[in-house]
């Protein structure tokens, strides 16, 4: 049930590296995922390195947070990673399902809309990645290069310690440099 | 067939299936039919019942999962019979009480009541084992586990005379137990 990404032959970047492995040392084995162009360089480092995670793509992602939470159920420890555009999707799931019955998992953001967009359409959701999360009671961190990999562990620990999501913003900055 | 009829029929013949039923009406008569712990009440979250019963059903693939859907709640995540139909989950039923309407909010007809095929959407989806069914013998004769499978079960409304608790961590964590699986 693994679904092959397209893989980029060169090596990863770095924060890419350290999301896989973050993700990986905090015993995830389900990534739920809408694809993205950085978000890229996660699905192929995992195809490469870390065959025992499982990649399930979603139409939507709505729908990811309701299969991750399902996971959950399951007694999987799941994450998602999607695109912040694609977070304005996600309220419903996230503020009636996810938050209510304190299920947790990782959320991986791939930032549009930040420092460095090119696509002004994006800006607006941009902007309004961190005020939603914290108005909706879920905690965030932005993802550094060099510690991604620590970021991510210990943000995952802290969702499934707390069974509550968290989520790691990655900025363009980073994505892009 | 009412849909309280349709819902005990699934649970008094998937005794041991874990049952996720869509917020509203189909979680009210799946409480009223037979409370057990395997049975996920959602109370939001419209559309993702057959997102969350796949989600259970990769993780517990000797665990059969049945979905208690709606017609007007699966218009909203359609996206998921293709999610489905890509991956195959042999242990995943996904009944949709298809009574026409949107019942709990007030009785306005769904895109069904005109002819919107569901069991068509889903077949074109790669859901081989997609059904339109009207009597309780139709449907006990498709709930065993085998293969994905999604059954429209033409439904009439019925009132619901009993609601679950609204203790979500409550349900959540009688559920995870119910499965074996203390939180991880």
């Amino acid at each position: 049930m693994t679904i092959p990404a397209k893989a980029p032959s060169a090596q990863p970047p770095g924060w890419a590296a350290g999301v896989c492995a973050g993700t990986f040392a905090a015993g995830i084995r389900d990534v739920v995922y809408v694809p993205d162009n950085p978000l890229s360089f996660v699905l192929a480092e995992f195809e490469r390195q870390y065959r025992a995670v499982r990649l399930i793509l979603a139409t939507r992602e709505e729908e990811a947070f309701g299969i991750a939470a399902g996971l959950y159920l399951g007694g999987r420890r799941p994450a998602v990673m999607l695109q912040s555009s694609g977070l304005g999707n996600s309220i419903n799931a996230l503020t009636t399902l996810v938050v209510p019955y304190q299920i947790p998992m990782l959320i991986v953001v791939s930032m549009r809309g930040d420092e460095g967009e090119w696509n002004p359409v994006q800006a607006p959701m941009g902007r309004a990645v961190r005020p939603i999360l914290d108005a909706i009671g879920i905690s965030h961190v932005t993802i550094d290069a060099a510690a991604a990999a620590e970021q991510v562990q210990l943000s995952a620990a802290a969702a499934f310690a707390s069974r509550m999501p968290t989520a790691c913003l990655v900025p363009r900055l980073v994505t892009t440099s | 067939m009412t849909r309280l009829e349709a819902t005990r029929v699934i649970v008094n013949t998937c005794r041991e299936a874990a049952i996720v039923a869509s917020l509203g009406h189909p979680a009210y008569d799946l409480f009223a039919a037979g409370d057990r712990p395997r049975n996920f009440y959602t109370w939001g979250s419209m559309g993702l019942a057959s997102s969350i019963g796949l989600g259970v059903a990769l993780a517990q693939p000797d665990v059969h999962v049945v979905v208690l859907d709606g017609d007007g709640s699966l218009l909203m995540n359609l996206g998921s019979l293709a999610t489905i139909g890509l991956l195959q989950p042999s242990n995943l039923t996904v009944v949709v009480m298809d009574n026409e309407l949107y019942a709990t909010t007030g009785g306005q007809a769904t895109p069904t009541a005109s002819g919107a095929d569901l069991a068509a959407a889903a077949r074109a989806m790669r859901i081989e084992h997609a059904v339109t069914i009207r009597t309780e013998d139709e449907l006990i004769a498709r709930l065993k586990p085998r293969a994905p499978m999604f059954i429209v079960a033409k439904v009439s409304e019925s009132k619901p005379t009993a609601k679950p608790s609204l203790d979500y961590v409550g349900i959540k964590d009688r559920f995870m137990r119910a499965l074996g699986n203390p939180e991880c």
